[in-house]
Parts: C-alpha cells; sequence; structure tokens
C-alpha cells in the first residue's frame, strides 16, 4: 500500500510541479509568458526548498507578475515548512491569476496541512462553480474533491451532510473509488450509529484496499453488537496490518481516521477483558 | 555640478542595495533558522554541518516521528495545556531542530489569524505552547542507522477560542 502511495504521490507531484511548455507560450504570441517561463526553467535540478529554485522562480515573476504557475511552484516549499503566512500569500496569488487552474491545490493544502475546513470547503464550492467539468482531485491524488469536501463537513460536526455527500460521489458511474473512500463512509457510519452499514462499508473499504484502519473500526463495529470473537479476530488483523505497513499513511502530515499502532495495542488489551 | 553628481551617487547606492537584497533574500533552504546566542540555548548544537541539515519528511519513515507517536503527542498537550479564556483563533507554528542525539533547540514561532494573517496571540497562550514544545523528548533520532542526521520539525497548533482544536503535522 505505501509503495502505491508513492507511486500515485511521486505521479501527481511531478505532474503538478511540471514545468508548463514554454513554446506553446510562444506559438501563442505571448513573449512575456514565454521569457517568464523560460527563467522559471533554471530551477530545474534544484530542491524546491532551495535558494535556488526560489530565486528562479522570483526571476520569472519579475517578467510576469501574472505568472500563477510560478507563485504555485514558490508556495510549496512555504507549505511543507509550516509557514501558513507566507504559503497563503503566494497561493493567493496563484488562485488570483489562475483560479480553475489552483483552486483544487489550495483546497487541498488547507485541508491537508492546516486543518482549515471551512475554507476547504469554500474553494472546492467555489470551484465547482466555475467549471462544467469534474472537479478532479486533492492534489496527492488521495481524494476526490468531493469526498474532501465531506471529511470537511465531518470535521465541522456535519455528519449526515459528509455521509449524504459521499453516497452521491460513490453512485456517480463516473467516479473511481479513493483508496480511503469506503473507510471513511464506514467511520462516519459508525459514528453516527448505523452498525450494519459500517460493516458494510468497512467491508468494502478491505476488499478494495485492506488496511489497519477498516480492520480496526470494523472491530469496533462488531465490538458495539457484542460480538467479542470477531472484535478479537478484527483487532488482531488490525495489528498484523499494521505490522505489515498496511495502513494509512501521509509523509507530511496525519490524516484523518488515521489508526497507530499503540492504539491497536491499546484496544487489543481492553478486548482481553471481555 | 554638484546636485547631479549627488544625485548619480545617490542611486548608485540606492541601485547596489535593491540590488544585493534582491541577490540574497534566502538562506540555504525555506525555513532554515539560524542560530541566535541572543535567545537560543547554548548546550544545544549540530552533530553536522549547518548546510547538511534536513526536513523531518526525508527519511523513510516518513511523517511524524515521535515516541508513542501521535497519539502520544496529543495526549501530552491535551494534559498540560491549560486552556485560556480567550476569542482568539487561528495557527501557531513552533519550528526546531531536533539534533543526531534527539535533543531539540533553536524554536521560533509565527503565528496568524484564521484568515492566515500575522496576529499575536495571547501570551497565555503562546508562552504555554512555546514551555510545552521545548520539553517534549520524545523525538526520534533519524535515520535510526548508524548516521543520524539533524532535521528540522515543526509543530503546527490549530487554536480556538483560546484551545488546541488540532495539533499537525
Amino acid at each position: 500500500m505505501r509503495l502505491f502511495h508513492l507511486f500515485i504521490s511521486l505521479a501527481l507531484t511531478s505532474a503538478l510541479t511540471a514545468q508548463p511548455n514554454c513554446e506553446a507560450f510562444k506559438y501563442l504570441g505571448d513573449e512575456k509568458r514565454y521569457k517568464a517561463c523560460k527563467a522559471a526553467e533554471k530551477r530545474a535540478g534544484h530542491y524546491q526548498f532551495s535558494k535556488e529554485y526560489q530565486m528562479a522562480l522570483d526571476e520569472a515573476l519579475e517578467i510576469d507578475s501574472t505568472f500563477a504557475f510560478a507563485y504555485r511552484a514558490k508556495s510549496t516549499a512555504y507549505l511543507k515548512s509550516g509557514d501558513f503566512i507566507t504559503w497563503k500569500k503566494l497561493i493567493d496569488k496563484a488562485v488570483l491569476y489562475d483560479p480553475t487552474g489552483n483552486l483544487f491545490y489550495r483546497a487541498s493544502c488547507r485541508y491537508q496541512f492546516f486543518r482549515d475546513y471551512a475554507g476547504t470547503i469554500a474553494d472546492i464550492e467555489l470551484l465547482d462553480s466555475l467549471v462544467d467539468y469534474d472537479i478532479g482531485h486533492s492534489q496527492n491524488g488521495d481524494y476526490h474533491l468531493h469526498i474532501l469536501r465531506a471529511l470537511s463537513y465531518k470535521a465541522l460536526g456535519q455528519k449526515e451532510k459528509a455521509i449524504q455527500i459521499i453516497r452521491t460521489q460513490l453512485q456517480d458511474s463516473q467516479h473511481f473509488p479513493g483508496v480511503y473512500d469506503y473507510l471513511h463512509l464506514g467511520v462516519l457510519f459508525l459514528e453516527t450509529g448505523a452498525i450494519e452499514s459500517a460493516i458494510e462499508a468497512l467491508k468494502k473499504q478491505a476488499d478494495f484496499n485492506d488496511l489497519a484502519e477498516n480492520r480496526f473500526y470494523l472491530a469496533l463495529a462488531y465490538k458495539q453488537q457484542g460480538n467479542t470473537t470477531t472484535y478479537q479476530e478484527h483487532l488482531q488483523f488490525a495489528r498484523e496490518q499494521y505490522l505489515a505497513g498496511f495502513h494509512m499513511h501521509d509523509p507530511y502530515v496525519s490524516k484523518m481516521d488515521e489508526i497507530f499502532l499503540s492504539k491497536i495495542l491499546e484496544e487489543i488489551q481492553l478486548s482481553q477483558k471481555e | 555640478m554638484r546636485q547631479p553628481f549627488l544625485v548619480i551617487v545617490t542611486l548608485l547606492i540606492l541601485g547596489s542595495c535593491t540590488a544585493e537584497k534582491k541577490s540574497q533574500p534566502y538562506l540555504r533552504w525555506v525555513g532554515d533558522i539560524p542560530s541566535n546566542n541572543a535567545i537560543d540555548d547554548p548546550d544545544f548544537e549540530l552533530c553536522l554541518e549547518e548546510n547538511w541539515v534536513k526536513q523531518y519528511f526525508h527519511f523513510d519513515q516518513g511523517g511524524l516521528q515521535y515516541a508513542g507517536e501521535k497519539p502520544a503527542m496529543d495526549a501530552y498537550f491535551q494534559s498540560n495545556y491549560q486552556p485560556v479564556n480567550s476569542t482568539e483563533s487561528g495557527w501557531i507554528r513552533i519550528r526546531f531542530i531536533v539534533n543526531c542525539k534527539g535533543e531539540t533547540g533553536r524554536f521560533r514561532m509565527i503565528a496568524s489569524d484564521t484568515n492566515y494573517e500575522p496576529f499575536v496571540f495571547n501570551q497565555g497562550i503562546t508562552d504555554q505552547l512555546m514551555e510545552l514544545t521545548r520539553k517534549m523528548d520524545g523525538w526520534a533520532i533519524l535515520p535510526n542507522t548508524e548516521k543520524p542526521r539533524d532535521y528540522y520539525q515543526y509543530l503546527v497548533f490549530k487554536i480556538e477560542s483560546g484551545q488546541i482544536s488540532e495539533i499537525l503535522p
């Protein structure tokens, strides 16, 4: 799972940070953007945190101060260093000059790095109002933006609304389930007392992408049903999956509904008293 | 004659200042923290060169590496942070270095309101968070091989009405 996630992340990261084709600007007669784009190319081979990388983009922005790509490329190092102030100033510029190309990114990062749920919802809903095509996925590929919107509503206490959004999205014939979709749906059902629905969703997650998390929450669902044997079995599965590396993972931040080994072991101890 | 000469000299000086500003706006990496004798613990030392300090997510393990994982960190702040009677909300980041022995130093703080604008929180909030962060002693030695490195770590506290609502990463 971790390798799969890494592959998706790398593929998306490289796609997102890919240098635009400068020749296209030239072909379109946009000489200023072409020159800015060529200046931005000087960052090639430099780490995104480095001054060389940042200065190449500064040079690009001196040529064309409306080059959204350069603002977003600059913002990433600030995001990953936790500097929300500088990050926001830069990504706001990217959104200003190319809203439909950058709202997905700002929304995803608000959710992932700063748990800014209201901001995430606002950005996704704005993007949805601006385009007539599928609004797409988060920048790390983990979630369709509607799923991210649902998780944000959940965090704000609107769990029924979150369930409804996820269900609608999963029913969309064009939607390919994300790596954690059924897990989050199952946890939402569990938290709202719909135990049978929780078990059904968590089993779907197991069929699709079997993680320590879905096993752990399945255990809790069976615990609520008073099914001690199955509760204990799934806790053991959860432990095994965790130790085998099959669990939610993000190299930068923890995730909603993520389970840690300490929590699984704590619950196993509890289960042995049952 | 004298006036145009002065104007030219002034312009040259201003020009050179601007050029210098443009050519040196960055440290090695975004987020680097140079040592400051006035505020840093004199006993805290890097194990390797300044230019070798990595980021916490550069290692194979990935993510937050703290004894007892994130639940232990959350529990630590939950037990020790005294909520402050305040309407203030926003984010507070404390960034620091973990050296190759797992010791911490060079703590720096930034803070914003919920619009990501710089903000000065009630000192009762910020002093507590800084003190509690300084006292944390479960940071992992990374990588867990023969040659551990120094690395940058940060904590972001999401504050809602003076209370910690989330801790990242």
